[in-house]
């Protein structure tokens, strides 16, 4: 994994310095709170309902056992005793006080850690594919190259302070695992006559003006990607909207000028703007590449180990999936644990994971943009031995991809923005839907909670999505049908009218009656079906039978 | 802070500077008790509004604003109620 540089080091020290004098600035009364407040959200404080929140980057998902020690630390000294993973590759501490966020800076300086690029309107912790290097389908790693676009966005003076926060993803093979199609940027590695090079989409994005990313490019050369970046972000900053917030992410100036205009002015800033400076040589994406090379791993022909046990059995069908590498696997661990927060983690499980970690898998863990972890290189015959661990720390769920695998928000239980509560409809799911059996015969299903408009629990790209709204004082959930966060990315359509949270378990078993009266077979997933057969049906369904019942 | 206010009663809240946690207003000072707190009356509110600025200007506290409460003297809405009381979920 990535290693700072002594630059890296500096800068990492002398901002952590920095906002300490802020801090005590703002203690002593010599900043208000309006000057404040752009200083502290550049290093990811914000102020939530009850307290302030710490968003801490773990860039491009990727974590070492000592950080993953040092956050577990961090959460039992300065906060109460957890952290929640969330939908971009980050980890948010939902207690810390303001006189202790300097210490807490401090300490993850100390273990190659920040909080920059975390909030504000500056180009955002870039995030990628959990499972990058680790699959054979992948045409290269897509790592080096989230650290060569975080090099060069760091502080980068002209885009600190562009119209909106600005989201960039790549990934590395055909699967999409990064929701890649709703970032601002998305970068997908691709070749093409035996040259490997950028499929660039621009204007893609959630929120409450959800839309799928529009190819701006097919083909980029690796050495101008800086430059081809650049052009984007100048065009951006030239032409996005300042003087109306909902306006002003890209994905509007992409829409309200149109691809292909946007792409003339992107290619004019292209070709006037770029300079040798930022092209990329062989030499230097070696030298990056070199930080994450794999671990020496022997190709062997051990076995995942066969037990007469119901739950491993289920946990290796549906949390394991085969390494790049004969004889090792990858582990999806679920943070998904029934009636227990989605993406939250105790500091006695990090503590635990970090150990496992290095028992297991080269000190090496991964997060998800689904608020799950994976422990990246375990050998087969290990697997037992490992389950047996994780599920002391009930860290052996084995729900990967199914219905109580939701992605969730943290809702209007810790957030100041939510319009409803988030956290308690995804317990109410996983306690409903709690029996494996019943999971697998529902079969893959996204279902993703957000808590208001603002999307963070990526309820537009659910197969099933959940919006939770304020009618009236009254909390009520809306739900969307078909929406897909993977390569085949689409927008969730509104099924209708919204539903209390005492009807909203009946309305999802509803929809899965429908789902299932037209599954042709164990392969029809959700989606499929959906793109089938069309919303009317779904909505019939479920409306006459509300309609019936009351 | 008082232009879209509803309702009859108020409880002055706000987040204190240094730790962040939800604070009242009471006849002492601040509490994290809203128990404590002052009900204070819709054509009270310029006063209370006079003492949250100079509050915040002493660095004391940031975020105020102005809880409502319901006939019964209850808070009204349900994020009031959760920053009151807490989280709705387990750990």
């Amino acid at each position: 994994m990535y290693k700072y540089s002594d630059i890296d080091k500096k800068i990492i020290a002398s901002r952590v310095k920095q906002f300490e004098n802020q801090v005590n600035r703002r203690i002593e009364g010599r900043l208000t709170e309006e000057e404040f407040k752009p200083l502290r959200l550049m290093n990811g404080l914000y102020l939530q309902l009850h307290a302030y929140m710490l968003r801490i980057a773990i860039p491009y998902g990727e974590l070492s056992s000592k950080q993953l020690r040092k956050i577990a630390f961090i959460a039992d000294k300065y906060d109460r005793g957890y952290g929640h993973f969330t939908t971009r590759q980050n980890i948010q501490f939902n207690w810390p006080k303001l006189l202790e966020v300097p210490e807490i800076l401090r300490e993850l300086s100390s273990v190659e850690m920040h909080a920059i690029q975390t909030s504000g309107n500056c180009i955002r912790n870039i995030s990628s594919d959990h499972l990058a290097g680790l699959t054979l389908n992948e045409i290269e790693d897509p790592r080096p190259w989230c650290e060569i676009i975080r090099k060069w966005s760091t502080f980068h003076p002209e885009f600190s302070f562009l119209p909106r926060k600005f989201k960039i993803a790549v990934i590395g093979c055909t699967e999409d695992r990064a929701a890649m199609l709703v970032h601002d940027i998305g970068l997908r590695i691709i070749k093409r006559k035996n040259q490997v090079g950028f499929e660039i989409f621009v204007g893609g994005g959630q929120g409450r003006t959800p839309i799928i990313g529009k190819k701006i490019r097919d083909f980029l050369p690796k050495k101008d990607i800086l430059n081809y970046l650049e052009a984007i972000l100048t065009t951006y900053n030239q032409e996005g909207r300042r003087d109306n917030i909902y306006k002003a992410r890209i994905k509007i100036l992409v829409r309200e000028l149109g691809i292909e205009k946007f792409r003339s002015l992107v290619e004019e800033n292209f070709s006037k703007l770029s300079n040798k400076e930022l092209e990329i040589d062989d030499k230097s994406i070696e030298e990056i590449f070199g930080f994450f090379r794999l671990p020496p791993l022997k190709p062997n022909t051990n076995q995942i180990p066969s037990k007469n046990n119901h739950e491993y059995q289920n946990w290796i069908k549906q949390n394991v999936i085969p390494h790049k590498i004969q004889g090792y696997s990858i582990v999806q661990i679920s943070l998904k644990a029934p009636k227990k927060p989605p993406g939250d983690a105790t500091s006695n499980q990090m503590i635990a994971l970090a150990e496992i970690s290095e028992k297991f898998s080269f000190s090496e863990i991964r997060v998800t943009h689904e608020q799950n972890l994976v422990l990246p290189h375990v050998s087969n015959d290990e697997l037992f031995n490992l389950w047996n661990q994780l599920k002391i720390q009930n860290l052996a769920t084995p729900n990967l991809g199914l219905i109580t695998d939701t992605i969730c928000c943290p809702g209007m239980d810790y957030c100041a923005l939510a319009t409803a509560r988030s956290i308690p409809i995804s317990q109410k799911i996983s306690s409903h839907f709690n029996n494996y059996l019943k999971q697998k015969e529902i079969g893959d299903l996204k279902i993703k909670i957000s808590g208001c408009i603002n999307a963070c629990g990526h309820h537009h790209v659910g197969n099933i999505g959940i919006l939770g709204l304020d009618r009236k004082g009254q909390e009520s959930y809306q739900i969307t049908l078909g929406g897909s966060a993977k390569e085949d990315a689409a927008i969730g359509e509104i099924v209708g009218p919204s539903f209390s949270e005492n009807d909203l378990i009946d309305a999802i078993e509803k929809i899965l009656d429908t789902y299932k009266k037209h599954k042709r077979n164990k392969s029809d997933d959700f989606l499929s079906v959906f793109r089938r057969i069309g919303i009317k049906e779904f909505k019939k369904d479920l409306y006459d039978n509300f309609t019936k019942k009351a | 802070m008082a232009k879209k206010l509803q309702g009859e009663t108020f409880l002055l809240s706000a987040n204190e500077l240094r730790s962040g946690k939800v604070v009242f207003f009471t006849s002492t000072g601040w509490s994290s008790s809203s128990s404590e707190a002052i009900k204070i009356k819709v054509d009270e509110i310029e006063k209370y509004e006079e003492i949250s600025i100079k509050e915040e200007k002493k660095c004391i506290i940031i975020s105020p604003k102005f809880v409502e409460l319901d006939e019964a003297g209850n808070i009204r809405t349900l994020r009031d109620k959760i920053r009151n009381s807490g989280i709705t979920i387990k750990i």
